[in-house]
């Protein structure tokens, strides 16, 4: 043994004779209290660091009982975690340790040490602070217009960039501008153009300033038309308004910005204009008259209108929609009426599931022997591994024909082939852990037979899964999709695997249509991807009603898929995505829906009522490297969870708010649920149910005049809509 | 008859008045619940089922479950979080059984313990829901903070890990690479690995690991554990149906145990006298003399697969959670060491898992 190895063993055993004499203190004293206790106590030196990532300084720390050096161990190390790389990390029974610092990110830092002790209220903790400033700024980088014009308002986004080129969000910019007789900067970062002249804005952060030299032109308007090509609408329609400036030449101006605002009062049927009370409204304010069932309730009048011009009115009433510019202005008004498109749905049939919660549904057609009749397939959650089989053909006399009972505790995911042959059941809580999928023959659906128990490299459960085309798309431990081929369904076998490969990814489901796979990611969002979508290359495209993600496929397959197009969500809540291209406008969305259930992780849910929360996000994928979100649906105080697009109806499972219908046709902007565009409702409950009387709808599915949904705590609905024959018989 | 009756009394006042509560925690990987147990002597009770989890529609799945060297904090790993593919680790108190804090960790965090000497917890990242070749890791964490403050790198999917009875040295069996690892609890480092298939051959490098160096290994070990004196330790061989008999000191493995087939967790009676050993495939807790190396009895468990076991600091009882299958419910057995038969059982939550004693009343 040389020197070194000496030390370091004496070191050690110090360590060693040190803990166990705290163990064998701590075995003989129940409630001891150590002698040094409250006297304990470190010095740092240093007693503060400033270091630039990269760089690496030395801080000795020592500790001591009362005044006297102890050699109670103790232990080093930075917050926040991985930001901070010290050696030591133990004292090594040492008094004082000098502990090499590498700083390995940037932030206001700790440096923390912690005595080793056995009694918990021993241990003494001490840090000193550690300032790894973030790169230097570089650069202010302001995105405005050369040419302004006075009487306009702008807002000023100014763009912070450090020496390593990444956007700082979190220095505050300092606006001001040359002469407040020309402009000023509000707290908010408008910038109020008053009059005509040069200014110049002056950003500062830290100790890097900006300056824009910027000519403020004499707002040469005059004139403004306003127009929009309807004057009456209903809520949720969008309205476009035109604007035209002209300077007093009457020449058309094209580069001065126009600001829009509206007010409005509602139709009330207290209101004098309405003189024959709720029911048959009459309102004569624009020199027409019209017919409508006003409000009952006195709403305030509630709209949104966009920069562009853009309107949309969430309660009727009569608005009136301002473009200003330059102390010019131009109003014109809108009649608003109520979208009057509710509905109401009807119980036909239930397939009732007492003992087991319910998962996800499917509906089929059946085929050979049994064509002409139809299917239902439902999954269980927490249960006993059961897929129950429905004969729905009377949809008011729904009966349970076959079940297939698989070893798991959860068959969240149930799908059909498009062809009525095979049918796939998800697995999770097998005993043996390789959970997977369970490829079914539902032929004939009175006697389904199992053809395959795929479970290679699945063993944290697959939780959703889709049928396209022969291939299995698999949502594989959270993590990633697998592609499995089930050409021969007894011989299933993985072509293919999409994972993203993002820090913290987890997918939760998968949808696909038209060759390209939808899946939806929390954080990440959803998801496009081409895994064999028709190629059309740069001609054609008519024939896909110029399907933006369309336009782009035609180079994935199953074996190698290809992503097209995403949007992450930082809500963390994106659960659900499905594509929506419009037959009344031609826009292409990704819908997708949250799920969200109380946070806090207090572990008291599971016994508390649940009370989950979220809507829908309609984000338009036209431009499919630029997606916005234009619309959401949210009804409050409920959760969503699947959903189905039928046209251009939105039909969702909705949680505790049952089984929802909204209209989505016609240009999308704003809070549709405001809009009055839900259609219809209904809520699902059973006394029987698993939990009785408890909508908590699951999944939903429109099959021929019918829609079809399954809730969690009570089985298989068939709903339709009730027919003004249904109330005319009664 | 009198004299009879006066015994009778005698022992029923014995009884009552030197009887002991035996208390247990135990998961319920598939019904997000942990359960409070109470053993009097005679009958298990349930005394609670605590809810875990965050959100009710998804199962996240309590794995690992232990108890603070005061007895004041119950510890709990969650496979995976919500929108997360990582693990959390929650901290309970054992006074009202309510959540008093948590960290996230890596994927699928597993068995875990608190070291009586360092008061730092380690926890294996057993990444069920990797690829199963993927290095994987133990985190050590600051219960008090509930901070993790370090992550050392071991083998292929670490499952079972225990800390010697002084706190100072935490082992850990990696199931796929099939190797032991010894972290020094205090500098944080590995110091040893083993090889726990059959050839007896140490690794004492600690090169850089890759994948390429881990095709599964057959031995698959499950689980470790110390004997009382810290001198040997127990290994689970899963794939090979054996328990491996590790000399520390020597890091050599110096008996076999054949076992029956899928051997999966293992404790040691504080007295050093009985090893009890699940057997997960059959449902059969093997209950062996440790001296002779013997098995004393198989005993059947009251569910299909035997999952966690663990015995009372008594050496008189041992308490296995076998998991069933399917809707049927887990289940908490117990086990009379000396007579060597099943005495008990009470229903937990589907798919028992993860149990720990956590403290005897008089």
């Amino acid at each position: 043994m040389n020197y070194t190895s000496k030390v370091i063993y004496m070191k050690k055993l110090i360590i060693v004779l040190f803990l166990l004499n705290l163990n064998i203190s701590f075995a003989f004293k129940s409630d001891s209290t150590s002698t040094n206790s409250d006297s304990l106590h470190f010095k740092f030196e240093p007693d503060s660091l400033v270091l630039n990532v990269g760089d690496s300084a030395v801080v000795k720390i020592s500790i001591f009982n009362r005044d006297e050096p102890s050699n109670n161990p103790f232990y080093v190390y930075g917050l926040d975690r991985g930001s901070l790389k010290t050696t030591p990390r133990m004292s090594g029974g040492e008094h004082s340790v000098n502990v090499k610092i590498n700083a390995v990110k940037s932030g206001d830092l700790t440096l923390n040490v912690r005595s080793i002790t056995v009694n918990r209220p021993d241990r003494k903790y001490d840090k000193i602070k550690i300032t790894v400033p973030f790169p230097e700024i570089d650069r202010i980088e302001m995105n405005v217009p050369k040419t302004l014009f006075s009487g306009t308002t702008l807002i000023l986004k100014p763009k912070v960039i450090d020496k390593a080129g990444i956007l700082r969000e979190d220095i505050v910019v300092k606006l001001k501008t040359n002469n407040k007789k020309i402009a000023t900067i509000d707290d908010f970062g408008n910038l109020h153009l008053f009059k005509d002249g040069n200014l110049a804005i002056t950003a500062t952060a830290d100790d890097i300033q900006s300056k824009l030299k910027l000519k403020i032109l004499k707002n040469p308007i005059n004139n403004i038309e306003l127009s929009s090509s309807k004057k009456l609408v209903k809520t949720g329609d969008v309205v476009n308004f035109n604007v035209k400036a002209f300077d007093s030449n009457k020449k058309l101006i094209d580069n001065v910005p126009i600001s829009f605002s509206y007010n409005g009062r509602i139709h009330f049927s207290r209101t004098p204009e309405i003189p024959y009370g709720k029911d048959f409204a009459k309102v004569n304010v624009l020199g027409d008259e019209y017919r409508f069932d006003a409000v009952d309730y006195g709403l305030p009048a509630s709209a949104e209108i966009s920069q562009d011009g853009k309107f949309v009115a969430e309660t009727p009433g009569v608005y009136t929609i301002y473009a200003t510019t330059g102390g010019v202005s131009s109003y014109t008004s809108i009649n608003v009426l109520p979208r009057n498109i509710q509905s109401d749905l009807e119980l036909v049939g239930i397939g009732l599931v007492p003992d087991y919660f319910t998962s996800d549904l499917w509906v089929w057609p059946g085929i050979g022997e049994h064509e002409g009749k139809d299917f239902a397939v439902t999954g269980t959650w927490s249960g006993d591994g059961h897929a129950y089989f429905w004969d729905v053909t009377d949809p008011s006399n729904i009966i349970c024909i076959d079940t297939v009972k698989v070893d798991a505790r959860t068959v969240n995911d149930v799908k059909i082939s498009s062809d009525g042959k095979i049918g796939v059941i998800t697995r999770e809580g097998a005993s043996n852990r390789k959970n997977g999928f369970v490829i079914l023959d539902v032929v004939d659906p009175f006697n389904v037979k199992i053809h395959y128990e795929y479970d290679d490299d699945m063993t944290g459960g697959v939780h959703n899964a889709f049928i396209y085309e022969n291939h299995v798309y698999s949502v594989n431990n959270g993590r990633k999709f697998d592609i499995i081929n089930i050409d021969d369904p007894k011989n299933p076998k993985r072509v293919g695997v999409y994972e993203l490969n993002t820090a913290g990814h987890h997918i939760h489901d998968v949808w696909v249509i038209d060759g390209i796979a939808y899946s939806s990611n929390w954080l990440d969002g959803v998801h496009a991807i081409d895994i064999g979508g028709p190629n059309l290359g740069e001609i054609d495209n008519s024939s896909i009603n110029n399907h933006p993600l369309l336009s782009l496929s035609g180079k994935g397959s199953p074996s190698n898929p290809i992503p097209i197009a995403s949007l992450s969500d930082p809500s963390k809540r994106n659960h659900a995505a499905f594509p929506f291209l419009s037959k009344s406008t031609g826009k292409f969305f990704i819908i997708g829906g949250d799920e969200k259930f109380p946070a806090g992780n207090i572990g008291a849910p599971n016994i508390e009522p649940s009370h989950p929360s979220g809507g829908f996000h309609f984000i338009n994928f036209d431009d499919p490297s630029n997606p916005v979100e234009e619309a959401i649906y949210q009804v409050p105080e409920a959760g969503t969870h699947n959903f189905w697009i039928q046209g251009d109806t939105l039909i969702a499972a909705y949680y505790q708010a049952g089984l929802r219908i909204l209209d989505i046709s016609g240009e999308l902007m704003g809070d549709l649920y405001k809009q009055g565009r839900e259609i219809a409702s209904f809520y699902s409950g059973h006394i029987d149910g698993k939990v009785a009387w408890s909508p908590m709808a699951w999944g939903a599915m429109p099959y021929k005049d019918l829609i079809f949904f399954s809730d969690m705590n009570s089985g298989l609905y068939a709903v339709k809509y009730k027919s003004e024959d249904d109330d005319e018989d009664k | 008859m009198k004299i009879n009756k006066w015994i009778l009394i005698c022992l029923l006042v014995q009884s009552i008045i030197f009887s002991k509560n035996y208390f247990i925690y135990a998961t319920a990987e598939s019904e997000d619940q942990v359960a409070l147990l109470r053993f009097d002597g005679s009958n298990i009770h349930l005394e609670e089922n605590i809810a875990v989890g965050v959100n009710p529609v998804e199962i996240e799945g309590p794995h690992g479950i232990n108890i603070s060297p005061n007895g004041d904090y119950w510890f709990l790993s969650m496979a995976h979080g919500v929108g997360s593919p990582n693990g959390i680790l929650y901290k309970y108190s054992t006074e009202n059984n309510k959540l008093v804090g948590q960290v996230e960790l890596g994927f699928f965090p597993a068995t875990l313990e608190v070291s009586k000497s360092t008061g730092l917890l380690y926890i294996v990242n057993f990444n069920l829901h990797g690829g199963h070749d993927e290095i994987s890791s133990v985190s050590i964490v600051d219960p008090d903070l509930m901070v993790e403050i370090e992550r050392v790198q071991t083998g292929v999917m670490p499952h079972g890990s225990r800390l010697l009875n002084n706190g100072l040295k935490h082992y850990s069996v990696a199931m796929m690479s099939g190797e032991l690892f010894e972290l020094d609890a205090v500098e944080m480092v590995i110091t040893r690995k083993l090889k726990t298939s059959s050839m007896n051959k140490s690794h004492h490098s600690m090169m850089h690991h890759n994948h390429s160096e881990h095709i599964m290994d057959k031995s698959r070990p499950t689980w470790v554990y110390p004997s009382p004196d810290d001198k040997l330790l127990y290994v689970v061989n899963s794939g090979t149906n054996e328990v491996l008999e590790i000399d520390i000191k020597s890091w050599s493995i110096k008996r076999k145990f054949s076992t029956s087939i899928g051997p999966y967790n293992c404790e040691i009676s504080k007295d050093g006298k009985f090893l009890a050993v699940t057997y997960k495939p059959d449902g059969f807790t093997g209950i062996w003399d440790v001296k002779k190396g013997v098995e004393l009895a198989k005993i059947k468990n009251s569910r299909k697969v035997a999952h966690g076991v663990v015995i009372s600091p008594d050496s008189k009882f041992a308490f296995v959670t076998s998991e069933g299958i399917g809707g049927e419910p887990g289940s908490v057995d117990v086990i009379d060491l000396i007579n060597k038969k099943l005495i008990d059982q009470v229903d937990i939550g589907k798919q028992a898992g993860g149990i720990v004693f956590w403290k005897m009343e008089d």
